[in-house]
């Protein structure tokens, strides 16, 4: 029979406290060390989207931490998805509803600027990054606030 | 027999308050699990887990209710088997629920699929939704440990299957809480498999803990011989039942089936003896109210299928 010990408990926490003094979380295909070694943040822009002024805020947050210089490529939604997807992309830019079918194939971010809840089905300003790419995402996600 | 017998009512009393008090605190545990599983697997299968880690305490409850119901026109043996079949329920539930999460998570590994855990804004602060996840998972751990450890001595004495097989998979949840754990902690260091792999090796013991059940459970459905309440051995009382009634009526085929809690006996070829042993005599040093009927075939009048 197994049994637990409450210094079980006590590794869980520790474990946790260890963690979240690192660098954590992690990418698994590592975009926010290439980013920052290479110093190029490969941005796509949706065709016809311009960037409004708190997307250019979280942009500038988020140059000025990694200290890269963003590389834009201009393209349609679905090539530029495809990209990002594919990792030929770090971050893409445009007006994407929650609810797009690309939302499980992507990670899209908060709407830029949004105050509230934005509807699901309506499209917004964001951001959207690789799935999976956890540390991206989150810095993504600190660089919007 | 409509009543309990009265060895065991205090004990049936704390059953029923610990698996109300099981449904109040897992519940709890539930909404935390729901509120921050976001698109962990390992999460979601501990989420689901938790849930069905539910479904023993009700069918617990429910039967209780009807076990000590006086029998009817329409139930004329009473409500004693509400117990067998409230355990079948739970161990068809726990095998199909094992299934469906092995194809879930092991189809998500095959496609390399990477768990994306966004970050969360609470109070103007902005962190990472996993730390908040595994908060949740070790909170998740405590009730259940808990409450398995209060539950099994209990069951023991009242030799319930569906209390003690849920003592038994709430000591054991433990290793789903943990399990998940590290799987966020993997995908944390970056390791996008740890999550699909973790919430895979829920789901396997998952599945193992309703297979078990569920041949226990069908033993007693079918009239097979009593089972052990851990596994699926033959009850040890039962046997020294058997030895017991094989002496006092050597001539006689004696057959034991389980009904709910209670070992009921039948003697073929053997005419009703006017001077029948106490429960005391048969049962020995085992809880006489174990025994729940004795009845005698007399010879030329056994069931079919009863010759051995």
């Amino acid at each position: 029979m197994i049994t637990s010990r409450p210094s079980d408990l006590f590794i869980v926490t520790a474990a946790c406290a260890v963690l979240s003094a690192c660098s954590l979380p992690r990418d698994p295909s590592g975009t926010q060390d290439r980013v920052e070694r290479s110093g190029t943040l490969r941005l796509g822009i949706v065709e016809g989207a311009s960037i409004d002024p708190p997307s250019r805020q979280t942009l500038a947050r988020l140059t000025e931490r990694t200290g890269a210089r963003p590389e834009i490529v201009r393209g349609d939604s679905e090539a530029l998805l495809t990209q990002l997807k594919r990792g030929k992309l770090d971050l893409v830019y445009g007006e994407f509803a929650q609810s797009s079918p690309w939302s499980k194939e992507v990670h899209f971010s908060t709407a830029q600027g949004a105050v509230g809840k934005v509807p699901k089905g309506v499209p917004a300003p964001r951001f959207a990054a690789m799935n999976g790419e956890n540390g991206w995402i989150m810095a993504v996600g600190e660089a919007s606030r | 027999m409509s009543e309990l017998p009265s060895p065991i009512r205090q004990d049936f009393r704390n059953a029923k308050r610990l698996e109300w008090w099981t449904l109040g605190w897992m519940s709890t545990v539930v909404v935390i699990m729901y509120l921050t599983m976001g698109a962990s697997q390992a999460m979601k299968t501990a989420f689901f887990e938790d849930i069905l880690g539910l479904i023993p305490a009700i069918t617990f409850l429910v039967s209780a209710h009807l076990e000590p119901r006086a029998p009817t026109r329409k139930f004329p043996f009473g409500y004693l088997r509400a117990n067998s079949l409230a355990f079948f329920a739970s161990a068809v539930v726990l095998c199909f629920m094992g299934i469906y999460l092995i194809w879930t998570n092991g189809t998500g590994l095959m496609k390399a699929e990477h768990p994306t855990i966004p970050p969360v804004t609470f109070f103007g602060e902005t962190f990472w939704l996993g730390w908040l996840m595994i908060a949740a998972l070790a909170y998740s751990i405590v009730p259940p440990v808990i409450l398995g450890r209060l539950k099994q001595p209990i069951a023991r004495r009242l030799r319930d299957k569906v209390l003690f097989t849920d003592s038994l998979m709430q000591k054991a949840d433990w290793q789903t809480g943990a399990a998940g754990i590290a799987g966020i902690a993997g995908i944390a260091l970056g390791l996008w498999w740890a999550d699909s792999l973790a919430a895979l090796l829920i789901a396997i013991g998952i599945l193992k803990d309703g297979i078990d059940a569920t041949r226990s459970a069908s033993a007693e459905l079918v009239d097979g011989a009593p089972r052990r309440l851990e596994g699926n051995g033959l009850s040890e009382e039962a046997v020294r039942l058997q030895d017991r009634l094989e002496k006092h009526w050597p001539d006689g085929t004696v057959r034991i089936r389980e009904s709910g809690r209670y070992l009921f006996a039948t003697v073929d070829g053997v005419v009703t003896p006017g001077d029948i042993p106490s429960n005391e005599e048969l049962m020995g040093d085992d809880p006489t109210w174990r025994l729940g009927r004795l009845s005698f075939t007399p010879p030329g009048k056994q069931e079919p299928g009863s010759g051995w």
